[in-house]
């Protein structure tokens, strides 16, 4: 069960709605900054398939500029 | 003849002017030199109040510090070095130099701190850089063994977590302030022990929030009114 | 080892979510995640956070507060203030314990000779109107009065003004930011003819030097010093404390710089002739928007009973300016003040650089001052002659001391002569008053009667019988304190006091209200940049206590002004504030609408076309402005400010050969002014539990006193037994000491001086005479 964090880099301006647009995808938190231009993201999948869907997903919204992985985790190794 | 008189008294002249000033200025060196003592000095320094500032040239610095996980001290080891809560910790590693007091060979470690590879562990940072015979207050060990057993039971511990009025108010300071007036020295960077190290290092003026109630010495009480106040 | 996949999951999303937060505080220090605030807090639960103005001071912090099972048990600061950003100080942190200390006054108390007897809440209303009724019909209108408070909400302030000036028709109504704010409220009022600070909290951002004339910043106004510690972290700026003690606030500051008490105006007038002979003076600027003018001088002090004064302003040139500031050359201001001419000409220059923004920040150090309104015309002088006001960064700043001293005292009007807008001797304003309150206009007198000193000296000599006290404690801030004590116990007087813990105050009254405090009644305060806050009622006031709002309305029912407080009590907080804003419905002083101030974290006035006007007096940002010019000065009729010509007097009791130190008092940052609220929260009265006295480590020396040693004061007034605290948190000058005066068991004021700045009335609580010796 992968659990990954990202930092979403919007492009300017973007914010609220690179915030609503990431709320709508299902497996996905959203935090974003009271007081800068960024968004953390949170993904909890089922396998890395599905992983590697929710972050292609991911890549094909409009309004972010970048995403960067800060951490990962895979339960299912550790038991 | 009165050519000869006037060199003469001339000379006469010359010479108890001679003798007269000699004397004067052998009186006048006589006195003794007296150079009054200052003794309206302006106080520069409230020790207890510029502690809080001292490093606060460096908050963002120790804001942007990342924390070394493997390598961070924790309260425990702390509290090793230290016979009871408040005395002056021992020196835990080996002095080269025997002759010296401290002050600048200590502080060329301990002022501003940094990563040690020899002992694999962060230098702490001494919250009094100013007072440089270290070595009057912090002594090594050369051996582990006793002469006699003791039976001293130190001070309790104060505890992190309870110092809380409410639920995610400041906490109160529970230590005393002398000697540590300088909080970022202690409370963050990565040589700061992880239980107290502070999210906020950034926010420099501590005492806005944190209050000192010390209650080492004894518990002050609550408020009680004098109930008459008529004279 | 571990229970369940789940709580491994959820422990291991958290490590995520922390490794990001850490991340993005590595790139963006200072960035705030609303979780954030939230960690470490229970999560769940019947936790339910809702916004509030702080109670304690006038930066007027947003707090959070946080409510569990009807009772308040948390407070964080709300991160979506533009003023504090999620900070608050300590007294902040534990205000909600304020609620909750086991004396709190629950029933209304009537003393029946040496005891006091509980009644019923209606009784005591009863009571207070047939009293009142009374009074008026044996010995006139101008025999009642009411005495209240920069910590009267809004709505509060209002009612009260409603009542006496509109229905009851007497002027006796007084507030105790007279004994705070008056000063710079007369400052205001001479130099610009409105009164309020003309720049916001925001200058601190844009502002290069930062210039304190005699405040302890760092204790006072924590959260807006914090501000500027920030600034001067993150773009270096400069913070100069001018003062005359050394406090946290001077070991904060990049320069310290000391000054002899009172002399702070003849270094005012030094800056001012260096600005002028250097030629840093803005030409243009004063050619276009300012005058010259002169005062009466030798005005006195206000010391003796029915002291009055009516100053003389003369118009003069800029030639007869430059003339008077000869006399005030830095040399000749060094020998009288102790400030080098170097230090003089260091903040001279600061001032001049036309590069650079300067802020003077002010309180109580030019307020509470003989010449009070004088230093404040000064200060206003420096900035005008530069030309450096009104625009972000340039800013002239008076801080209020109280929460709601700004929205309650001025902006309501709740003084003698003032009206909610303009004032009583005024007939068109007298007129729009009566309209919308709704009574006849003859009702409202058209005299000022007694400002607070003078009103206590009135209740002493039995002119006025009948006094409301309401929510704050003259008999502890009262100067001179023994007489005005005195006079109140008179047995002819029938003292109403509403509070909510027993005080001195308290101590001395006929009949005692419970009063409901802050979050336990809806309201708003207006803080020191004209914001306005709004906060809901957020748990049930105990006992009987009800609101002072309603107190004053339940009153004024029974004393047969239904018709004019006609208010619901559901919804009377609403439409008292409907009403009041009625009063402000113009472009230079519009209030916000309630839902607007419901909706932000507060908005200041004047509010118009939906935006909040940042910066006054200046055509870019002030709607106000309509002259055509770059800045238009709307309060003056002519449209230009006043620079005036004010000379250096001496202070009402110097030391001498009998009382030869001086005596200061004022605060710590840990108690709020009388110590009521703030000595029953643990926390705070463990951090500093009784009243101390600091004396110089040298005169400390000399008389070997050490710190907890017990040093007797006396003045000509009395005398007082306090505990000495030598190199404490504060150092005061050779010669000089500082009590403060939050400790009611040690009443420093029982031998302060009632002098009083002759123009704004203001006592002064920073001089008096005195001798200290070793008991």
């Amino acid at each position: 069960m992968p659990i990954k964090s990202y930092l979403a880099h919007p492009y300017s301006g973007k914010k609220n709605e690179l915030s609503e647009a990431i709320s709508c995808l299902s497996h996905c938190e959203v935090i974003p900054a009271q007081n800068e231009n960024i968004l953390i993201v949170v993904t909890e999948t089922e396998t890395m398939d599905e992983e590697k869907f929710l972050k292609s997903k991911l890549e094909t919204i409009k309004s972010l500029k970048l995403l960067t992985m800060v951490s990962g985790f895979n339960t299912n190794k550790i038991k | 003849m009165r050519k000869r008189l006037g060199i003469i008294s001339f000379f006469v002249i010359l010479f108890v002017s001679f003798i007269v000033v000699w004397n004067y200025s052998y009186y006048q060196g006589q006195e003794e030199a007296y150079i009054p003592i200052d003794t309206n000095k302006k106080v520069e320094v409230i020790t207890s109040e510029i502690g809080v500032f001292e490093r606060s040239k460096f908050a963002l610095d120790y804001a942007n510090m990342p924390s070394d996980n493997t390598h961070q001290r924790s309260l425990e080891s702390y509290y090793k070095n230290r016979a009871f809560h408040g005395a002056p910790p021992i020196i835990p590693h080996v002095i080269d130099d025997e002759r010296n007091m401290g002050e600048n060979s200590c502080l060329k470690c301990h002022q501003n701190g940094g990563y040690v590879e020899k002992f694999k562990a962060y230098s702490p940072v001494v919250p009094h850089p100013e007072k440089i015979n270290c070595r009057q207050c912090h002594v090594p060990q050369k051996t582990n063994s006793l002469f006699v057993a003791t039976g001293f039971k130190g001070v309790e511990i104060p505890e992190t977590g309870i110092n809380n009025a409410l639920k995610g108010s400041p906490p109160i300071i529970p230590h005393q302030i002398q000697l540590r007036e300088n909080c970022l020295s202690c409370h963050s960077g990565p040589s700061a022990p992880k239980e107290i190290r502070v999210s906020h290092p950034e926010r420099i003026n501590c005492m806005q929030c944190h209050v000192i109630n010390n209650k080492e010495m004894r518990d002050i009480g609550i408020f009680i009114r004098k109930i008459s106040n008529n004279e | 080892m571990y229970t369940s996949t789940t709580n491994r999951r959820s422990f291991i999303k958290k490590m995520a979510i922390l490794s990001a937060m850490t991340t993005a505080a590595t790139l963006f220090p200072g960035i705030l995640f609303a979780n954030e605030q939230e960690r470490g807090l229970p999560k769940g639960g019947n936790l339910d956070w809702k916004k509030a103005p702080c109670r304690f001071c006038g930066v007027g912090c947003g707090v959070l507060v946080g409510v569990e099972n009807g009772k308040a048990v948390a407070v964080k600061g709300d991160p979506n203030s533009s003023v504090n950003k999620g900070l608050c100080c300590v007294k902040g942190y534990h205000s909600v314990m304020a609620m909750y200390g086991k004396d709190r006054l629950t029933k209304p108390l009537l003393r029946q000779k040496d005891s006091y007897v509980e009644i019923s809440m209606k009784e005591a209303l009863d009571l207070i109107a047939s009293k009142m009724k009374e009074t008026i019909n044996t010995y006139g209108k101008d025999a009642v009065s009411i005495y209240g408070s920069g910590q009267w909400t809004i709505p509060d302030g209002y009612v009260a003004s409603k009542l006496f000036k509109g229905c009851i028709g007497t002027n006796n109504v007084e507030a105790n930011a007279r004994l705070c704010m008056a000063s710079a409220v007369t400052g205001f009022m001479t130099s610009f003819g409105i009164d309020e600070p003309m720049g916001c909290y925001e200058d601190i951002d844009y502002a290069d030097v930062f210039i304190l004339w005699g405040n302890n910043m760092a204790e006072m106004h924590p959260v807006l010093f914090s501000r500027i510690l920030d600034q001067r972290l993150k773009r270096g700026v400069k913070i100069i404390d001018f003062a005359t003690r050394t406090t946290r606030t001077s070991m904060a500051a990049d320069k310290s710089i000391l000054f002899s008490p009172q002399t702070d105006i003849a270094v005012a007038n030094a800056i001012c002739y260096e600005i002028i002979r250097k030629g840093w003076v803005n030409r243009s600027f004063v050619e276009k928007h300012c005058n010259f003018s002169k005062g009466s001088t030798n005005i006195g002090y206000g010391l003796e009973d029915k002291f009055s004064f009516k100053d003389n302003p003369q118009k003069i040139s800029f030639e007869e300016y430059k003339l008077f500031l000869e006399d005030y050359s830095p040399e000749k201001v060094e020998k009288i003040s102790g400030v080098s001419a170097k230090d003089i000409k260091y903040m001279a220059a600061h001032y001049g650089n036309p590069n650079s923004k300067v802020m003077s920040l002010w309180c109580m150090g030019m307020n509470q001052h003989t010449r009070g309104t004088w230093i404040n015309n000064l200060v206003y002088n420096i900035h005008l002659l530069t030309g450096k006001i009104s625009t972000p960064g340039n800013s002239p700043f008076s801080l209020t001391g109280q929460p709601s001293a700004c929205g309650t005292v001025r902006e309501v009007g709740t003084l003698t002569h003032k009206l909610p807008h303009g004032v009583v001797m005024n007939k068109k304003d007298r007129e729009f008053a009566a309209k919308i309150w709704d009574v006849p206009v003859e009702n409202i007198p058209s005299k000022p009667t007694y400002h607070t000193v003078e009103m206590f000296r009135a209740l002493d000599r039995g002119e006025i019988k009948f006094m409301w006290i309401q929510v704050t404690n003259p008999m502890v801030t009262m100067p001179k304190l023994k007489r005005y004590r005195d006079g109140a116990k008179k047995e002819e007087n029938f003292i109403v006091v509403s509070d909510i813990y027993p005080t001195p105050t308290t101590d001395i009254a006929d009949l005692i209200l419970p009063s409901a405090m802050w979050v336990e009644r809806e309201g708003m305060y207006g803080n020191s940049e004209r914001r306005t806050q709004y906060f809901e009622q957020m748990v049930q006031p105990p006992g009987e206590a009800i609101s002072d709002t309603w107190q004053l309305v339940e009153v004024a029912k029974r004393m047969g002004f239904e018709k004019q407080f006609y208010y619901n009590e559901e919804t009377h907080i609403e439409e008292i504030y409907s009403e009041y804003r009625k009063h402000h419905n113009n472009n230079k002083h519009n209030m916000a609408p309630l839902e607007v101030l419901k909706e932000n974290p507060g908005m200041q006035w004047p509010y118009v076309d939906g935006k909040p006007t940042q910066w006054r007096f200046n055509s870019k940002y002030d709607p106000a402005c309509n002259n055509g010019k770059d800045f238009h000065f709307y309060g003056k009729p002519d449209g230009k400010a006043v620079i005036w010509q004010r000379p250096y007097e001496p202070a009402a009791e110097e030391p001498d050969a009998e009382y030869p130190f001086l005596l200061n008092t004022g605060r710590v940052i840990e108690h709020w002014h009388s110590g009521s609220m703030t000595r029953r929260i643990p926390v705070l009265h463990k951090a500093v539990p009784e009243a101390y006295v600091e004396i110089n480590p040298n005169d400390a020396k000399r008389m070997q006193i050490q710190t907890g040693d017990k040093v007797k004061l006396t003045t000509r007034r009395g005398e007082i037994i306090i505990p000495a605290s030598v190199n404490g948190r504060g150092v005061p000058a050779p010669m000089q000491v500082f009590v403060p005066f939050f400790d009611e068991n040690m009443l420093i004021n029982n031998i302060t001086l009632d002098a009083f700045c002759p123009i704004s009335k203001q006592p002064d609580y920073k001089k008096c005479a005195v001798q200290i010796e070793k008991v």
